[in-house]
């Protein structure tokens, strides 16, 4: 793994997090509706219409409904997009080794990541909007559900690399069998976990927009709306970085990265085009019933692995 | 917002959103995410259509019912043609009478394959729904082809038809038809088999056929609960006496057993469509009819696509009706929305909203080629081509 | 033929309430009612389980003012329609402008109730008992008294129809 030193500002605001994120985020965004739209038979958009979005949501008023603590509404986009670029920071970026790291760092990511979830939720109970309501209720339903089996999945390889710092478990998954292979459901699980995350379809219950409009966003408007927009497609490229970083035999240079997090996003277009929205009890159901139990019937088998049969064969 | 611990949350739907595409009101009180109780608001594209009927002649009448719906405007016109053909006594040339059927026929193929779409979306379902509505564009095509537009073809005057069907046409209609046929299988086959639109449709909004007939359920939504009401086969209408259809009927009531009632129809469409287009009656298309029709009232019922259509016409004996009362299948079908809802979840209820088929005016364009004075000079498929390539 | 079978019980059961019944189409017989007997026409059709309500319409019946006779005297004639098979009933009420009313069918039929409410709304008609009375087709700023669907509605400040 290439290991590039910045100054700190240049890391904080440029490259990895910052800008270039931002950029890559966007470039994500585009590919991800690019491919659900030919997966769907449909032309789909132009490279530039994500960031069109973008300009034109900041360039709109924003609206601040009555009924609203105005801090909250204000502050909670900001959070949103603050805590998916901190977890990036953590993460093999591009192949390269994280700007920061330290023993224990894919707890505080993953945390970072469900900051940006918490934000949503919060944002649509924070507004009297009825359909903002459910859909707060929503996510944070669905927050639950998927939060638990995709930890899970994520501490599979973790366990097997024998540290939870996430520079360490990509060397290890350099250097060794590919873990989607040693350890397929857990890949399977963390994917899915992945999509409920990011409330793709079938996951999309939070934002179903033929019941509840967009859900907890309802209400957002302009630079509101354009910010919690651009924390979700930042938290798809973390998101795939860390799952093709475990599973998919680790980030050693840009070419990697790409290669393996484009693979991956073809898997989860595909998905997402393949299904009926799931209700959200159907969620729960799935995620408590089957994600969660596989997630540790998986990890028991890799500590059992790891702490009995391994010193047994390889004494 | 109001706090307070007895009221009830209300989740309004409609009259804007974007689960429907017509103006309606709902409100579903909730009790987190059950449904305990519903209301309906209807009228928010009430045009008063009965009322300036009375002030129009027939022909021009004809024209106006035709607009009452865009999305079935074929039926409208038939049963408007057919109560004051009956009215004036006239019988309408065998010929004219097939192409009738045809094109309600093929009415109701783009009816229910944009229904089939449009259920699908509410599911969450968009890839069904693009292809879906990719393969309508088929039968889109075809009416094009035989009447010149896409949605309103007009095909009907009072005592006959307006357009004849030629050996080059007929061709072209059964090659989309097979086309059509194979794809619908596969919808049908995706609709029985794919496990998440199976969660979503089996054993929801379960309608008994005692509640079907209390609440006066018609078309598909009655059938697919077992209730055997068809006017093509209670009381066959223009051609269908000589190209009788099989009724498909379903006794489970729930969505499933409504997707698949209206999918089964179609394959009851594309037999009796080649059935006619290989019995064509040869004559005439149109009879003559006076313009002063004799005084009278007629009851006239035609199939619409999501059920019953009925249109009571009453005459003076001059050349505009007394009264004109129309009712259409959507408005009997409501009830059974709000009795059903009740108990289901929040997230069923866009499907069950549009598992009876509400008449929702249809969102096609019709594209004018010589519009505002400006000849364009495109032909269909140079515009096709430019939105193709402008959109890409 | 089913239809002639059908139409002849149809004369049968609703002979006891009935004026003098004719057959108005050969398909439709149409059954003149005082509207104290109507429920119990309705009644007589549920109980025996002929048909269904295929609609309620109104048709609005001026008095003819050459005949000297105001305006307020008019009637709305109402009229149920049955259908089983291809066998229809018609079963019609007249209503005058003023006074005049019918009952409620809903408890017999609940589907009534989109039907009663067009002709409180449309017509004037008072149906005594019905459950909803809210507005269904007209916005809420109609105003009161004003019904579209009487001949004498010839639209707002003198704009035609």
């Amino acid at each position: 793994m290439n290991n590039i030193s910045l100054p700190p500002l240049v890391a904080l605001l440029v490259f990895p997090g910052g800008l270039f994120l931002m950029a890559l985020g966007l470039a994500y965004e585009y590919i991800d509706r690019k491919l659900v739209a030919r997966f769907q038979n449909r032309l789909g958009p132009r490279w530039f219409q994500p960031l069109a979005d973008l300009v034109k949501l900041l360039a709109k008023e924003e609206i601040i409904p009555d009924g609203v603590h105005r801090g909250l509404f204000i502050i909670l986009p900001v959070i949103a997009v603050a805590g998916a670029l901190t977890a990036a920071l953590y993460t093999p970026l591009a192949g390269f080794m994280p700007a920061y790291s330290f023993p224990g760092d894919l707890v505080v990511t993953l945390y970072l990541l469900s900051v940006m979830t918490l934000s949503m939720g919060l944002a649509g109970a924070n507004t009297a909007d009825r359909f903002s309501l459910i859909g707060a209720t929503r996510t944070l339903t669905q927050l639950f559900s998927y939060e638990a089996p995709f930890l899970l999945a994520l501490l599979g390889p973790a366990i097997a690399a024998g540290s939870w710092q996430i520079s360490t478990i990509n060397l290890y998954a350099e250097n060794n069998r590919w873990m989607i292979f040693t350890q397929p459901v857990g890949f399977i699980v963390a994917i899915i976990g992945l999509m409920g995350k990011l409330e793709l379809p079938p996951f999309d219950a939070p934002e179903a927009e033929t019941e509840i409009v967009a859900g907890a966003l309802t209400e957002y408007s302009g630079r509101g709306y354009a910010l919690f927009r651009l924390g979700k497609d930042i938290e798809l490229v973390i998101g795939l970085t860390l799952v093709s970083a475990f599973y998919l035999g680790g980030l050693a240079n840009p070419l990697e990265f790409l290669l393996k997090t484009l693979a991956l996003l073809l898997v989860v277009a595909a998905l997402q085009s393949l299904f009926a929205r799931l209700r959200i009890d159907q969620t729960v159901g799935l995620w408590w019933r089957a994600g969660a139990i596989l997630g540790l019937v998986q990890l028991a088998v890799i500590i059992a692995g790891s702490s009995w049969l391994r010193p047994l064969l390889f004494k | 917002m109001d706090l307070e611990p007895n009221k009830k949350f209300v989740v309004p739907i409609g009259p804007q959103h974007p689960a429907l595409k017509e103006p309606g009101h709902f409100e579903f009180a909730v009790d987190g995410e059950i449904v305990t109780g519903a209301t309906v608001r209807l009228g928010f594209v009430h045009r008063g259509i009965e009322k300036s009927a009375e002030s129009r002649t027939y022909v021009q009448n004809l024209y106006l019912m035709e607009r009452v719906c865009g999305i079935c405007s074929h039926v409208h016109g038939t049963a408007f043609t057919i109560g004051v053909e009956h009215l004036a006594g006239v019988t309408v040339p065998p010929r004219a009478n097939a192409i009738r059927v045809l094109v309600a026929e093929l009415e109701r193929i783009h009816s229910h394959m944009l229904w089939l779409g449009v259920a699908a979306h509410e599911g969450g379902f968009d890839t069904l729904f693009m292809y879906s509505w990719r393969d309508r564009e088929k039968v889109m095509d075809i009416l094009e082809e035989i009447s010149g537009n896409r949605v309103h073809y007009s095909a009907n005057v009072i005592g006959g038809v307006k357009f004849d069907i030629s050996e080059e046409q007929r061709g072209k209609i059964l090659s989309s038809l097979d086309f059509l046929e194979e794809r619908t299988r596969h919808y049908l086959k995706v609709v029985n088999e794919d496990e998440t639109f199976l969660g979503r449709t089996v054993g929801v909004g379960i309608m008994t056929r005692e509640q079907a007939e209390s609440l006066g359920a018609v078309g598909p939504t009655a059938r697919a609960s077992g209730v055997e009401r068809d006017i093509r086969v209670d009381a066959p209408y223009a051609g269908y006496e000589q190209f009788p259809v099989r009724m498909i009927t379903d006794t489970r009531g729930d969505l499933h057993a409504r997707f698949v009632v209206r999918i089964e129809e179609l394959f009851e469409a594309y037999r009796v469509i080649r059935e006619i287009l290989d019995h064509m009656p040869e004559g005439e298309l149109t009879a003559r009819v006076p313009r002063r029709i004799p005084a009278g009232e007629t009851i006239s019922r035609v199939e619409a696509p999501r059920g019953e259509l009925l249109y009571y016409i009453k005459s003076n004996g001059t050349d505009m009706p007394e009264r004109v009362k129309v009712r259409t299948p959507s408005l009997c079908n409501w009830g059974s929305i709000t009795s059903v809802a009740v108990g289901h979840k929040l997230a069923d209820m866009p499907m069950l909203l549009v598992g009876i088929d509400p008449c929702f005016s249809c969102n096609d364009r019709t594209i004018t080629i010589k519009s505002a004075g400006v000849d364009l000079g495109w032909t269909w498929e140079d515009l096709r081509q430019h939105g193709i390539e402008a959109y890409r | 033929m089913d239809t002639i079978q059908e139409l002849e019980r149809v004369e049968t059961l609703l002979k006891p309430y009935a004026g003098e019944m004719r057959r108005g189409e050969a398909n439709r017989v149409d059954v003149p009612l005082e509207v104290g007997q109507l429920k119990a026409a309705v009644k007589a059709l549920v109980d025996a389980r002929w048909g269904y309500l295929g609609a309620i319409a109104g048709v609005d019946q001026p008095a003819p003012v050459e005949q000297g006779g105001p305006a307020a005297n008019g009637h709305t004639e109402v009229i149920y329609i049955f259908f089983q098979g291809a066998a229809a009933a018609a079963l019609r009420v007249l209503v005058p402008y003023e006074g005049g009313s019918v009952p409620t069918i809903c408890d017999l039929i609940p589907s009534a109730t989109l039907y009663e409410r067009e002709l409180i709304e449309l017509f004037g008609v008072t149906v005594t008992d019905t459950p909803t009375t809210e507005k269904l087709v007209l916005p809420d700023d109609w105003p009161d008294g004003v019904y579209p669907l009487r001949k004498s509605f010839t639209g707002f400040d003198g704009q035609q129809v």
